[in-house]
């Protein structure tokens, strides 16, 4: 167990700079999920932790101690590998064993070692079986078994779902959830899908380009996006974003969305420190724009009219979209409360959950 | 709940072993290590003779003349001004782009017979490439063989197919001996350009024939439009490989022709074969084969080059 | 409008290019085996039915004569055991280097590009080039018609071919699983003795075959490098020039020997040609 440390680590492959210059601090036995597009540097950094890659610039330092010189081997990690990676001319156990065997343990404590795990994850039955002759969610386990039966220290996860169906992948999160649960050992986790990132992480680290874009813990990062680009990539539909302009007004500051349509008042609390007249990019979840009530627009709400133009059930949710303000917008509607394109309704805007954004720096006002 | 407790952490692999230190330099420097061996055997056994032989180069270094003397740039003169050599050296390119173009042209020809599959595949491809396992020098002694006068079956063989007898000296008269060199090389060769465009042939989306064929396009355009330019990358590795083996051609002259009749089929390597270890002049052959180096290591440089790119893409 | 293909047409045409297919392939194959199988027919031919017109094309008393000829009377024996043993030796050490070699390129690009053009290129040294100075050389090392000597010279000739058939082995492998091992705990070395060897090991086989085959096969290098002790199958055959003394029986009993197994070792790795051919450019 222990906690692991990144100072302004830089790494380059040839002309690429992959890694930028990142500082991470993860406490002992946390649920860290780094996340991002591909090529941000998501998996460069997770390899330099496990010395699978030599870093350029900075320091690494697990448990205290700084390991930019130390080989993988003695550096006490496990990591699971997004294709598994299991030796192919190894039995299961063979698999699961060969780190004990390349500490020279007893054979017979080897063989508790390895069935204790073997139970913990399901797998007793396959001990003798080839990795060819088992399932997709079988070599994860076997996978996650290679990695847990030493009791490493840290955990190292590199898109260990995304070779899974879907329904697979959902029931291998859990288990993995409950894994860190049981086990509460430091793990590190890089994925590209946010649904993971937020399901799985006690604290997300979103990168982007090689720099680290905002870390936080999940909620926190989904409510109060720094950036725009933290915005849109957390959340599923992708947040809404329309142009405007701030506008100051007898309640204080207001906001005018482009090509007409009313000005909507920002509740209070919410000044951000900006000229009146400059342009915002306004950021609304789909789920913060409903069907409208019966009743006038509670207080915080905008009520607006649209005309459906496209509609998407996905069964529990229809996803409709509407033009505001010449601007694509999509609402999250109940299922049941919008039939088909063409419709016309009122919908509710929930102006509390709205984020503002600077087109010019991307950053949250 | 399954728990491993504290006292299960492990301790780090080779911990306490005496040959930690050894292990733990290997490791740092095992990629060079992993590569040493080779490289010094090729070193030894190339880098090393060449720089041996730039010295050979300047000095007298013959077995019938005593001593080391330092002759200059005499070596390469009496190689240049030795109208055998220069012979020998166009006999070689045009020799090689004969058997390379032929091999090529029947190569493709039995590649575009062969792509379908059909019954008893397997066995007719075996039969195709027999002649790529068997030694050079036994092709050269077996077509000497075939082609002996009067008693050889080939000469038979003509005369049955002519309707009259045919004595032909194959072995004994210009051009005929150029003729026999080239049978040999093509039926040992032939296949190497066969099995490698087949390679090329077969993987060729089947999806892009299906296209032509639905567009309307008819078979030579279909060859013309899809397969030659599908083809290309192959075509130019294959030529490439055979073209730079042929021009080291000496087992086959020196089991078939023995450079004969006089001097009609020296050939680069078997001209200096001659000069260095029939004659003994061990500098002049040297010299020589700088040349014959310094001409084929343009070609080799552009043509390698070339191969990298298309093994990159 | 344009003609379209009735089925009728289409079956002609279908016919007439199977047809011409047939000639092709056919002729080809009688090209290849009618000398092959005078040479395999005289090497059991009595002596008396060298010398015929017609040809004899099936010997009516076939006899093994010429076997125990070529054998005894011409080191045939030693020729056969010099080149089993310098073949395994050199397809041996030239596997495992060029292995060695093939892995650090593929896994850790050493030498990057220059390094393995220097290696390529070395396939395509004229042999003659090369040999007159490593011949000299030997003679000074005293590696001269030893087999030794012969062994070296044959590891390094084969090295291009054991080093890119394996780079490009190498390279189609994941790497994820010999970093798996490195986190396992194990050392370099290791990953690539238990996990990269045991994975290539098809390529390895395939590769090895290649090797044995072209240094079974080879004359030039031993024509030079040895003489009366060392010396190759291959080799022996210089006494058959011009078959002065009409020894056809023994020179093809000598071929056949020599080219039976190189035969029956090619047919195995067959579905590995193309690789073997084009040192691994090609998967085929």
């Amino acid at each position: 167990m222990a906690n692991v440390k990144v100072s302004a680590l830089h790494k380059h492959f040839g002309p690429v700079h992959a890694v930028r210059g990142i500082d991470l601090d993860i406490p002992d036995g946390e649920f860290t999920v780094l996340v991002g597009p591909s090529g941000c540097g998501k998996s460069t950094l997770l390899r330099t932790i496990a010395g699978l890659e030599e870093i350029d610039e900075g320091r690494i330092e697990i448990g205290g101690e700084i390991v930019n010189e130390m080989r993988p081997r003695d550096r006490d990690v496990a990591m699971v590998f997004q294709d598994y990676a299991l030796y192919p001319h190894m039995t299961v156990f063979g698999n699961i064993s060969l780190s004990l065997r390349a500490r020279r343990m007893a054979k017979s404590e080897m063989e508790e070692r390895v069935g204790r795990v073997a139970d913990m994850l399901g797998i007793k039955s396959l001990l003798e079986r080839y990795p060819r002759q088992l399932s997709g969610g079988q070599r994860q386990r076997v996978a996650i078994g290679r990695a847990i039966v030493r009791n490493p220290r840290v955990f190292l996860f590199d898109e260990p779902l995304s070779n899974l169906d879907a329904q697979l992948r959902d029931e291998m999160r859990g288990e993995i959830k409950r894994l860190h649960q049981e086990i509460a050992t430091t793990m590190i986790y890089v994925t590209h899908d946010q649904v993971e990132a937020m399901t799985l992480a006690d604290r997300i680290v979103l990168l982007r380009d090689g720099v680290i874009e905002q870390q936080g813990a999940p909620l926190d990062l989904f409510e109060q996006p720094t950036t725009l680009f933290v915005a849109g990539f957390l959340g599923s539909p992708r947040m809404n974003f329309v142009k405007g302009r701030l506008e100051g007004g007898p309640d204080g500051v207001a906001v005018k969305l482009n090509g007409g349509g009313p000005a909507w008042p920002l509740p209070r609390g919410r000044n951000p420190v900006l000229a009146n007249g400059a342009e915002v990019i306004v950021g609304l979840r789909p789920e913060h724009v409903g069907r409208a009530g019966t009743g006038p627009a509670a207080q915080g709400f905008a009520r607006v009219e649209a005309a459906i133009e496209l509609v998407q059930p996905t069964g529990s949710r229809s996803y409709a979209t509407f033009k505001l303000a010449d601007q694509p917008v999509m609402a999250e509607l109940q299922a049941h409360d919008i039939s088909h394109a063409g419709e016309r309704m009122c919908v509710d805007i929930n102006l509390r959950r709205v984020s503002l954004f600077d087109p010019g720096t991307g950053k949250a006002l | 709940m399954v728990q491993l407790a504290p006292a299960d952490i492990l301790p780090p692999p080779g911990a306490g072993r005496s040959s930690r230190l050894v292990s733990a330099f290997a490791d740092r420097y095992f990629k060079w290590l992993m590569i040493a061996p080779a490289a010094i055997l090729i070193l030894a056994l190339s880098i090393y003779p060449l720089l041996f032989s730039l010295w050979v180069n300047f000095v007298n270094y013959d077995f019938q003349i005593p001593g080391h003397d330092f002759v200059g740039l005499q070596n390469f003169l009496q190689v240049i001004q030795d109208p055998l050599a220069s012979s020998a050296l166009v006999l070689t390119i045009l020799l090689s782009l004969t058997v390379v173009a032929i091999e090529f042209v029947l190569g493709l020809a039995l590649a575009l017979a062969m792509v379908r599959t059909f019954r008893g595949r397997g066995i007719v491809m075996s039969l195709l490439v027999m002649p790529l396992f068997i030694s050079p020098v036994i092709v050269g002694q077996s077509w000497a063989l075939f082609l002996q006068r009067p008693f050889g079956p080939a000469d038979y063989l003509l005369g049955q197919l002519v309707g009259h007898p045919v004595n032909i000296s194959w072995v004994g008269e210009v051009p005929w001996v150029y003729i026999a060199i080239v049978i040999a090389d093509v039926w040992q060769w032939t296949p190497f350009m066969f099995v490698i465009l087949l390679a090329g042939l077969a993987a060729i989306p089947q999806h892009l024939y299906e296209a032509a064929e639905l567009d309307g396009i008819g078979g030579l355009q279909t060859f013309v439009h899809i397969t030659l330019p599908q083809l290309a990358p192959i075509i130019t590795l294959a030529l490439t490989f055979r073209l730079l083996d042929a021009v080291k051609l000496f087992d086959i002259i020196f089991m078939l022709t023995g450079g004969g009749p006089g001097t009609a089929t020296y050939t680069a390597s078997f001209y200096l074969y001659q000069i260095g270890f029939q004659q003994f002049h061990l500098s002049i052959a040297t010299a020589g084969s700088w040349i014959f180096l310094i001409l084929l290591s343009v070609v080799i440089m552009v043509l390698v080059r070339r191969l990298l790119r298309v093994e990159a893409a | 409008m344009k003609a379209r293909l009735t089925p009728w047409k289409l079956g002609t045409r279908r016919l007439r290019e199977g047809a011409v297919r047939i000639v092709i392939v056919g002729l080809f194959i009688m090209f290849v085996l009618v000398p092959l199988y005078w040479v395999i027919v005289t090497s059991i031919k009595p002596s008396k039915d060298y010398l015929t017109v017609p040809p004899v094309w099936f010997p009516a008393e076939p006899t093994l004569v010429h076997y125990t000829a070529a054998l005894f009377s011409y080191r045939g024996l030693q020729g056969l055991i010099n080149s089993l043993i310098i073949s395994s030796a050199a397809t041996l050490l030239s596997a495992v280097l060029g292995t060695m070699m093939a892995y650090s390129l593929a896994r850790f690009r050493t030498g990057g590009q220059h390094l393995a053009f220097w290696v390529l290129s070395q396939r395509f040294l004229p042999p003659v080039a090369i040999v007159l100075p490593i011949f000299l050389l030997f003679r000074g090392w005293g590696l001269y018609d030893t087999h030794i000597g012969l062994i070296l010279a044959y590891t390094f000739m084969t090295l291009p071919l054991s080093v890119w058939m394996m780079y490009a082995y190498f390279r189609q492998l994941p790497k994820s699983l010999e970093d798996a091992a490195l986190v396992d705990g194990l050392s370099h070395w290791q990953a690539f003795r238990l996990v990269a060897v045991p994975l290539a090991a098809p390529g390895i086989a395939a590769a090895a075959v290649f090797i044995f085959i072209s240094v079974w096969t080879e004359f030039f290098f031993a024509l030079i490098l040895t003489s009366r002790y060392a010396f190759t199958l291959p080799t022996i055959f210089r006494a058959f020039l011009g078959f002065q003394g009409a020894q056809y029986g023994e020179a093809c009993a000598l071929a056949t020997t020599s080219l039976v197994p190189s035969i029956v070792l090619g047919m195995l790795v067959q579905r590995h040609l193309v690789r073997g051919l084009t040192l691994g450019a090609l998967r085929g």
